[in-house]
């Protein structure tokens, strides 16, 4: 797993790669707890190359749409390999992220 | 079948969902190995996490196919605290993202991955039970 952060202003572009699992959940939360702490943040995470995520990994989405919807800002997830995207579908968050 | 008890069981899910997922039992299609990959891994982490408060106890996990080939078997067993999974209450997935708890997915997602579940307590010991249809 590989979390690639760009920032301009409050414009946040990040991939993220490889398997979200119970081994690096810990280091995703860390990884983006720049993400969770910014103002009005602008974020798009590009999926494209995430291969897996547990329930581990979701709890750590949740945690980033609460976070920025606190601060008022946004976050989109683009390019989620269908496999991928089904795990958000069954549970969701399909509902409560924005998936393009 | 095959089976393997790894004692005692903290900080090693990773070693015991590979284990399970290296099993000669498993399919070689991709898109189904990924969904038995994640009740595995929600079935494993909650026995790892929870089972035992301190983590010292074992696990007994096993795999078996049908001799036609169509049904995967995977049986966790442990002696930790009772505890039915099955009756975990089903996540509201109509909530939205500010009302949503952190958590509460494992055993949903072993759910919809999987095409039966069943738990029986058996001598002390939660027997817990995934069964997908190939």
């Amino acid at each position: 797993m590989k979390v690639t952060i760009n920032q301009e202003e409050n414009k946040y572009s990040v991939t993220l790669e490889g398997r979200v699992d119970t081994t690096n959940a810990d280091q995703f939360q860390k990884d983006v707890a720049v993400l969770m702490e910014a103002p009005q943040p602008d974020i798009e995470i590009d999926c494209s190359a995430m291969e897996y995520t547990s329930s581990q990994g979701l709890r750590v989405f949740l945690q980033l749409q609460k976070n920025v919807t606190a601060h008022q800002g946004k976050l989109v997830l683009t390019r989620m390999q269908p496999h991928v995207k089904e795990v958000f579908d069954i549970t969701g968050f399909s509902n409560i992220i924005k998936i393009v | 079948m095959i089976s393997k008890r790894f004692e005692p069981i903290l900080d090693r899910s990773s070693e015991i969902i590979e284990w399970l997922m290296s099993s000669p039992d498993m399919p070689t299609d991709m898109a189904v190995t990924l969904k038995i990959r994640l009740a595995v891994e929600e079935a494993v982490v909650n026995i790892v996490s929870y089972a035992y408060h301190d983590g010292a106890g074992y696990v007994e996990v096993s795999t078996d196919r049908s001799a036609d080939g169509h049904t995967l078997t995977i049986t966790l067993k442990d002696a930790g605290t009772p505890f039915n999974p099955l009756e975990r209450p089903v996540p509201d997935l109509s909530l939205p993202a500010d009302q949503r708890p952190i958590g509460g997915l494992g055993i949903f997602l072993c759910h919809q991955m999987m095409d039966d579940l069943s738990y029986n307590y058996i001598d002390h010991c939660n027997v817990f039970t995934m069964k997908k249809n190939l």
